[in-house]
């Protein structure tokens, strides 16, 4: 009776979490449906909202945008965090405690003060505000979350892995190659995915270094607050939490597996 | 072998990326803008007839903005719309430059009723763009019909926990300075105090501060009675047919977007060129119908749908429009106004 009545409530209180973090998402998903401009309450169900998405080429060309930045801003942090976090490992160098410290000072330090320091260095360095200052600040922001989650899975492997790879005649170069990029894959891959969430949605620090030539999503639903936002930002929304999931989806199914084998 | 991919894939992915040839382009005009001011159709028109290419980025409020322009003078934008009181604080502090009336062809079509104002008394600085007038929205299925008629009516004890006030400061103070008979630009500390204590009364009626999300609040019927801005209103009203609009009688706020040109733009010509663009009546007709916004440009205004032109939500008539009034920066006394407006809302 009471092992019943306890797993009754482990139940219950993990539909509340789930449900509690799923609604929100939920009723914007529904709510591109809605047959209406401006009202909140249900009018009827429509197509029309994901229609006017596919023609309004405006948003298309900024979704775009996000989506090129995410992707290259995701992939320059993942390498450079990786190596990173394989030289604090690894080697042993001047400096290294403070150099580990401060990648978790740039995690934990606010994105506002982030943001206008890099405006500053680009001011200073008289770089015209666009595409290439917006990469660069994706990039160094994604840097130590990347260097974390990988550092993390190192501090787990087997010291001894790398110097029986050297007993048998390996160089740093085939060890970093054929044992520690196919060790840490799943945390690069984890890292990479979260680069990618974290550019996608960055607000404040992109406020702040980019330029009129290239507008970005997360600012431009911002901007269209003041008219209304459009249940077609509701359809855009959904697209995007549809990608997500059919990422998710892939590297469970794919890396998952792996991720447990070794 | 998997680290090598990643490089190329880089690499490839900077090589194909098409926003290279943007930094070569030279024949550009970068405008920084509210979001819904421009639609796609009015930017291609100006690129297709001048072949210069238009990059458009978007604003949440004048504070945003004015912030990114201060932090970084040289920020790239050749065209901006701040609201008249932002114009004559950007003048003031030089971040914005004269504009070439010989170069305006279309300049006359601007009604004068929205020039030579306190924030641009020379017109030097500043091109009136579209404009939106505070009034009083209720919902005749609630409140009896013309049952309110001045600012001053809200203070009425029917409306007990009822209205609907702008949250925005300077919104709020306006309100309350006008229904004082006091200009809504007051810098007088003692007439700042009075509006605070005259708002501070009105508490118990106020239902909900809200700013962006009018248009669905008056047409849902979450609230009946309260402040709101005429384009607003008359959008929703197109879909709830209870909903009224009015000017109160003791006065009320013209909020006036203006086109200016920052210090630092690098396309100064170019900009010209758009402003005399958006000035001839067929476009300015075009900006007024997909922005929901009342244009000041007279010409355009003649060429609008009879139904919209004639309606007093959107263009009240001369003697109504005299009662407006435009806010100016408040310069010393604005944050003055920013601490009376938090405790307001703390003490509520």
């Amino acid at each position: 009776m009471n092992t019943h009545m306890n797993r009754i409530s482990k139940v219950a209180y993990l539909l509340a979490i789930y449900l509690f973090l799923y609604m929100p998402i939920l009723v914007l998903i529904v709510y591109s449906f809605n047959d209406s401009s401006f009202s909140l309450l249900w009018q009827g169900f429509t197509f029309r909202w994901y229609e006017s998405l596919m023609q309004n080429t405006d948003l298309q060309i900024v979704a775009l945008h996000s989506l090129l930045v995410g992707f290259l801003a995701a992939t320059g942090a993942t390498g450079i965090g990786t190596l990173a976090a394989v030289s604090l490992y690894r080697y042993q160098f001047f400096g290294k405690k403070l150099i580990h410290g401060l990648i978790f000072i740039l995690i934990i330090s606010p994105d506002i003060v982030t943001g206008i320091s890099l405006l500053i260095l680009f001011s200073t360095l008289k770089m015209s505000l666009g595409f290439w200052t917006l990469l660069l600040s994706h990039i160094t922001f994604c840097i130590p979350f990347v260097t974390v989650t990988v550092y993390s899975r190192l501090t787990g492997q087997d010291k001894n892995l790398f110097e029986a790879a050297k007993d048998l005649g390996a160089t740093e170069g085939t060890i970093f190659r054929r044992i520690l990029i196919p060790l840490l894959w799943p945390a690069i891959c984890a890292g990479w995915l979260l680069s990618f969430t974290l550019s996608m949605d960055d607000v404040i620090i992109s406020f702040f270094v980019t330029g009129p030539e290239f507008d970005i999503l997360p600012l431009k639903i911002f901007s269209m607050v003041r008219v209304g936002i459009k249940p077609e930002i509701n359809a855009l929304c959904s697209v995007m939490f549809g990608l997500t999931l059919v990422i998710v989806l892939v590297y469970q199914l794919t890396l998952g597996k792996n991720n447990d084998a070794i | 072998m998997l680290f090598k991919n990643l490089i190329s894939l880089v690499l490839l992915s900077v090589l194909l990326c098409p926003f290279n040839t943007t930094f070569a382009a030279d024949n550009v005009l970068n405008i920084y803008t509210w979001a819904g001011y421009l639609s796609d159709a009015v930017i291609s028109q100006f690129e297709t007839e001048t072949g210069i290419h238009v990059n458009v980025a978007t604003y949440v409020n004048n504070e945003v903005l004015y912030a990114k322009l201060k932090a970084n003078p040289d920020s790239g934008y050749d065209i901006i719309m701040p609201s008249s009181y932002f114009i004559s604080r950007m003048r003031k502090q030089a971040l914005i430059q004269k504009i070439d009336h010989s170069k305006l062809a279309h300049y006359r079509n601007i009604n004068p009723a929205f020039l030579s104002k306190e924030h641009d008394p020379d017109n030097e600085y500043s091109i009136p763009y579209l404009w939106n007038g505070t009034g009083i929205a209720y919902n005749i299925r609630y409140q009896a019909e013309k049952s309110v008629n001045t600012w001053q009516d809200f203070w009425l004890p029917r409306y007990k926990n009822q209205l609907l006030l702008i949250d925005d400061t300077r919104e709020c103070f306006s309100m309350a300075l006008i229904a004082l008979g006091y200009s809504v630009n007051d810098q007088d500390p003692d007439h700042i105090k009075a509006a605070f204590e005259k708002l501070k009364a009105l508490m118990p009626n106020v239902k909900l501060f809200n700013m962006d999300a009018q248009r669905s609040i008056y047409l849902d019927e979450d609230i009946t009675i309260g402040m709101g801005l005429n384009g607003d209103i008359f959008l929703a009203s197109a879909q709830n047919s209870y909903l009224r609009f009015i000017y109160p009688k003791e006065g009320f706020v013209i909020t006036l977007d203006s086109i200016a040109i920052p210090v630092e733009a690098k396309h100064v010509a170019n900009a010209h060129l758009f402003i005399d663009f958006v000035l001839r009546p067929e476009i300015a007709k075009k900006i007024a119908l997909e922005s929901g916004f009342s244009t000041p440009n007279r010409a355009a205004k003649e060429l609008l749908p009879l139904k919209v032109r004639t309606n007093p939500i959107l263009y009240p008539d001369a003697e109504t429009l005299k009662k407006g009034q435009f806010q100016t920066d408040v310069g010393e006394a604005a944050p003055l106004y920013e601490k009376y407006f938090e405790r307001l809302k703390l003490e509520e």
